[in-house]
């Protein structure tokens, strides 16, 4: 008799051995005796919450002992972390941004990702549409692999939050703490304690301070004609609006221009006069636009034009003061890799997929549904389809975790 | 130390309060007719809150002036309206708006920085014509202007650089005024049971009575505008005059009522302040569906009120009249009705194009 697909009790297997060895990598979040932690076992489907624990050994007993698929602890400081959440009495959060490669839109998920109508069995590449082409309804088994590509639009994104948390919000690096997530990105929390009593209103202005969105051109410059000089190097979303459409018009096609909803006058000034419009942005007070565009075409030209400038994060995540968020330097059960704590010097060259790889070691033999090209530290595997493979064991286990192989032999 | 003359201006400072602890006052104390002219002025700043909707001018005792605040917000503590309350908190932070108004750079930098901790610098700076004076941390900044809806308060509308925000002297007065607020409204939401003598008594019961007097006023009075009372579809008018007669309403009523005066362009401090005025509401829980219906929270969407077909099967369809004929929407109703009341001249009214409906 052939196993299930994903074969968890071989992956569990391999997730205590790693505990056991590397447990002690384990850190305690800040405050530990605050936080409720939660586990995700590999035979349940619900989590189990309101964990507590007194110091880091304790906590990392409990991991080696259980072995849990998915190990989250809360961005939120409790009195009585234990207690059933109206019992809980929150003192607090950290700040919190999730960028997942799910809600950035790479050119690569066509190559990678597909998905299946529920209802009707439609299938198609890349991401699930709003509603099925051929049934109307509009709920789909997706599946999401992760790709260099992908990974690097997601550090990219967490790159410019830094810049932003940084340059305007005012922190220093010591106050950030960059995670890869394991999967398809990057968790950032700010742990300052200015911030902890944040609530729910101020971390939406947040949210939507780094999303830019609800950015009206008339407060950054962009009012009346006035004198003056350019606004291009100037702070906050000030200069970032002024540098956005600069990079903007310096760079796009005229299809995509014509895409805007422009008046037609500010259409053909653009087109015509664009290298006059970059001249007075990079020479005078940014208000002179106007002479170019009316106020109207201006929003959406700078609407369209900030997408690149604002980092694209979970919403939802932010504004959450009860999250839990997974533990750094703990492994995600939906791929086998780490969840790892990057230092932000360096960022820039971090590869997951060669870094974040927990299991090293011998080869084995997995047969294998399907899976695209996919890559392991240098080794490119893949892609796969109904067929017997042998794998280095970082490689199976990824394909165990995403149910998408199981072991032979 | 801060003078007498300062603390009577501004009793609620750290100093002022201090001050009073000081002078050891105790409750009963205040039948002796020595402090009548103490419970009278307190006694005058909350019949002010409660008709002029801010506190006036004071006396020229400095002493009696400090002691009338601890002594009104025992007597608005002592009415128990949480309505009540937040019209005198409301009052006493517009008195001090408009005091600090006149106050140095410094002074008001100061206040902020020792009264609320606010991180704030003073630090001109040219604009776009517009002069900035202040600095503010951006958690300072937050925590106050949250509650504004306006464009310009937005923190992504702002120059923020390093964790501080550009505030002009005006805009860091005005959230100065939200701090006093939230002082104010803390302080007599305490509820501190005290044995209040006889004397005193009376004049809680004077202020009640003319509190009841203008609920109504008040919160009538507060809709803007934009929002013509007149033009509510009847389903709506009953819901909201069962709202000022704090009838309990249904979930639906409630929504509906809500999400048509959030779509009617009305203010949504000013819609808390109505649903607070029934005391069985939770501020905090009203504050948040409040917002939630106009799309400030979760989905982000802003609801428009459930149409005719859906009232009608929750029952809070109520006695349509003539112009309900051929209309399936009361935001439609309410168009119709302004434009034919205004004689058919243009108005804003701040309807969205929104489609979307939905419960709570
Ligand atoms: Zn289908
Ligand atoms: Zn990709």
């Amino acid at each position: 008799m052939s196993e299930d697909w994903g074969s968890i009790r071989f992956v569990k297997n391999q997730f205590r051995r790693f505990y056991e060895a590397k447990s002690k990598f384990v850190k305690a979040p800040t405050e530990i005796l605050r936080r409720e932690f939660g586990f995700l076992s590999f035979e349940g489907k619900t989590m189990i919450r309101h964990l507590s624990f007194n110091n880091e050994d304790q906590l990392r007993s409990a991991i080696v002992e259980n072995t849990p698929a998915h190990i989250y602890y809360s961005s939120a400081y409790y009195k009585n972390p234990e207690a059933e959440m109206d019992k809980k009495c929150w003192l607090g959060a950290d700040l919190v941004f999730d960028i997942d490669a799910d809600h950035i839109d790479t050119a690569c998920k066509e190559d990678h990702d597909n998905w299946i109508c529920k209802s009707c069995g439609l299938e198609g590449r890349g991401r699930a549409p709003q509603t099925c082409s051929r049934c109307g309804k509009n709920s789909f088994e997706e599946e999401a692999w992760l790709c260099d590509r992908c990974l690097e639009a997601a550090k990219f994104e967490a790159q410019k939050l830094i810049d932003i948390l940084i340059q305007d919000l005012g922190f220093t690096p010591l106050d950030l703490e960059v995670n890869f997530t394991g999967n398809r990105g990057y968790h950032v929390h700010v742990k300052a304690p200015m911030i902890h009593k944040l609530d729910q209103i101020g971390r939406r202005e947040i949210v939507d301070y780094i999303t830019g969105t609800g950015l009206k051109v008339e407060f950054h410059g962009f009012s009346r004609t006035r004198g003056g000089a350019s606004t291009m190097a100037d702070p906050g979303w000030r200069g970032r609006t002024a540098r956005a459409v600069y990079d903007y018009l310096s760079e796009a096609d005229e299809a995509s221009i014509q895409g805007l909803k422009l008046s037609s006058q500010a259409l053909k000034n653009i087109l015509e006069e664009k290298s006059e419009i970059l001249k007075v942005l990079r020479e005078d007070h940014s208000s002179r636009i106007l002479k170019y565009l009316d106020l109207k075409s201006l929003q959406a030209l700078v609407e369209a034009s900030i997408k690149k400038q604002a980092s694209a994060i979970d919403t939802v995540v932010t504004t959450d003061l009860h999250r839990l968020i997974r533990l750094p330097n703990t492994l995600h059960g939906k791929t086998g890799f780490m969840a790892q704590r990057v230092n932000l010097d360096d960022l820039e060259d971090y590869d997951p997929l060669t870094r974040a790889i927990a299991f090293k070691g011998d080869r084995i033999r997995v047969m294998v549904k399907r899976a695209p090209k996919f890559r392991i530290g240098n080794e490119v595997l893949g892609p796969f389809k109904d067929e017997q493979t042998i794998l280095p064991v970082a490689g199976a286990v990824f394909l165990l975790c995403r149910r998408a192989a199981r072991v032979e032999g | 130390m801060i003078s007498e003359r300062e603390a009577a201006k501004y009793p609620f400072l750290k100093e002022a309060t201090s001050l009073v602890e000081t002078l050891n006052i105790k409750v009963e104390d205040l039948a002796n007719p020595n402090y009548s002219r103490i419970l009278d002025r307190g006694e005058r700043r909350v019949s002010e809150a409660i008709i002029d909707g801010i506190v006036g001018n004071g006396v020229p005792d400095d002493l009696t002036e400090l002691l009338s605040m601890p002594v009104a917000i025992m007597l608005v503590s002592a009415v128990g309206d949480r309505f009540l309350e937040r019209r005198y908190a409301h009052a006493e932070a517009a008195r001090a708006q408009k005091l600090l108004w006149s106050e140095s750079e410094a002074f008001i930098a100061e206040l902020a920085k020792r009264q609320f901790g606010w991180e704030i610098k003073y630090a001109r700076r040219e604009l776009d014509e517009q002069t900035y004076l202040f600095e503010v941390g951006f958690v300072d900044y937050l925590r106050n202007a949250g509650s504004f809806h306006e464009d310009k308060w937005k923190l992504v509308n702002r120059v923020l650089s390093g964790g501080r925000v550009l505030l002009t002297r005006m805009e860091v007065i005005r959230l100065l005024q939200v701090e006093v607020e939230d002082f104010v409204l803390g302080r007599v939401s305490k509820h501190i049971r005290v044995e209040i003598p006889e004397t005193v008594q009376a004049r809680v019961e004077n202020i009640s009575k003319l509190f009841e007097e203008h609920r109504r006023r008040i919160s009538g009075a507060e809709l803007p505008p934009e929002a013509v009372s007149e033009a509510f579809p009847p389903c709506i008018k009953h819901a909201f005059e069962g709202l000022l007669s704090g009838r309990r309403a249904s979930h639906m009523e409630r929504f509906a009522l809500t999400s048509f005066l959030v779509n009617s362009g009305m203010d949504l401090e000013q819609i808390l302040q109505l649903f607070v005025s029934v005391t069985d509401f939770d501020e905090q829980l009203t504050k948040y569906q409040i917002e939630h219906i106009a799309g400030l929270r979760g989905s982000r969407t802003r609801y428009t009120p459930p149409n005719c077909a859906t009232m009608r099967t929750h029952g809070v369809c109520y006695n349509p009249d003539i112009y309900c004929k051929g209309v399936k929407h009361p935001l439609t109703y309410y168009k119709r009705r302004v434009q034919s009341i205004k004689g058919g001249e243009k108005t804003s009214l701040g309807i969205t194009g929104s489609n979307h409906q939905g419960g709570i």
